[in-house]
């Protein structure tokens, strides 16, 4: 495997910011179980969505790290955003109910193909999702609420995940980018964690060559990536 | 005892109060400093139970807040956090002198069962 220059550094900020992350799906499942034995109830359908979480990010890792190595042999295909947008929140689903945010879909005009790799676009939603809804009650925010939504902008079609929360902003982004790696708590005014799958989203949008951004819709704040639109495809 | 227990993580947070209500104890969950010490005043707690790693406001910054006011500077405070004990080495003495910390459980090797014991342990007696 031929790694670009940055890819091995890329891959141990990274590393030691998921094995920061992992704690805390694996302190869930160690108490949820320990709970379960005190109170003789038997032990709860989230530790399966917890761990299932888990596995989902260190597959998202390994994604982001093989891209980062192998993106010129990264397939493109014309996909829909808003049939990404919608695997993405079934996936997102069971982990969002665990922490009782309320996943929307706002999917619904008619924005044409654009040319992406799919895994790795739903991948970096995924990622993101994750992080943002364990963040989402520790954030106080009036209303559990996190939107998958896609819009049409000046400069392509975004998709991306959108909450009542001023604290997805560029300045929290940024800095963000420069501690992560070497601080527990990089993103420290947006998540309690290590905010691993903002990173892992970062990390696999940058291997496709898009960047994850700020971004608002409507009345909320958001994260999210500018997809450019096929125009081949939707001569037909 | 009714204990204050900050713990930004909603799921580690249902499953604190669930042990500490089993144990008898009457418990107020938050996940921020600033609502802690909101709900510190309208709920008067007997101990508090802190995570250091909090958004925005610290643990160590709500526990600097908190005992600036006098009726709570002999509350017990037990830090459970998933930071490590390494970290600490420096300003443990500060931590217990100037803070009036009684305890400190690192989070990801604390069982639910040792939690309870050290819960027990530093409860005031007159409670």
């Amino acid at each position: 495997m031929a790694y670009s220059a940055t890819a091995p550094l890329l891959s141990q900020q990274l590393l030691l910011n998921i094995a920061e992350q992992l704690k805390l799906p694996l302190l869930q499942i160690a108490r949820l179980s320990e709970i379960s034995q005190m109170t003789g109830q038997p032990l709860s359908a989230d530790v399966q969505v917890t761990a299932q979480s888990a596995l989902s990010l260190i597959d998202n890792y390994v994604l982001g790290v093989q891209m980062a190595a192998e993106k010129h042999t990264m397939e493109l295909e014309s996909v829909s955003v808003s049939s990404v947008l919608y695997d993405a929140s079934h996936e997102l689903s069971g982990i969002a109910k665990n922490y009782g945010v309320a996943l929307e879909l706002n999917i619904g005009g008619r924005y044409g193909p654009v040319m992406i790799n799919r895994l790795g676009l739903q991948s970096a939603l995924v990622s993101l999702g994750t992080a943002l809804i364990e963040a989402l009650p520790a954030l106080e925010t009036p209303q559990l609420k996190l939107q998958l939504a896609t819009h049409r902008c000046r400069y392509g079609i975004v998709a991306g995940l959108y909450a009542d929360s001023e604290q997805l902003s560029s300045q929290v982004l940024e800095q963000g980018r420069k501690l992560y790696g070497h601080t527990r708590q990089p993103l420290t005014t947006l998540t309690h964690t290590a905010g691993a799958g903002v990173f892992v989203a970062d990390a696999i949008l940058r291997a496709m060559q898009l960047r994850l951004q700020v971004s608002r819709h409507h009345r909320l704040y958001g994260l999210g990536t500018v997809l450019q639109p096929n125009h081949q495809m939707q001569l037909f | 005892m009714r204990i204050l227990v900050i713990e930004p993580d909603k799921i580690l947070a249902e499953i604190y109060q669930r042990a500490l209500q089993s144990d008898g104890h009457a418990v107020v969950i938050c996940a921020s400093a600033q609502s802690a010490i909101f709900a510190a005043d309208e709920s008067s707690p007997d101990m508090v139970i802190t995570e250091l790693q909090l958004i925005g406001h610290s643990g160590m910054e709500f526990l600097y807040e908190f005992r600036s006011y006098k009726d709570w500077q002999n509350i017990p405070v037990l830090i459970h956090t998933s930071v490590p004990a390494g970290e600490f080495t420096d300003n443990w003495q500060l931590l217990r002198d100037e803070l009036g910390i009684q305890g400190y459980l690192y989070k990801p090797q604390t069982s639910l069962a040792s939690l309870l014991s050290s819960v027990t342990e530093l409860a005031p007696t007159h409670v």
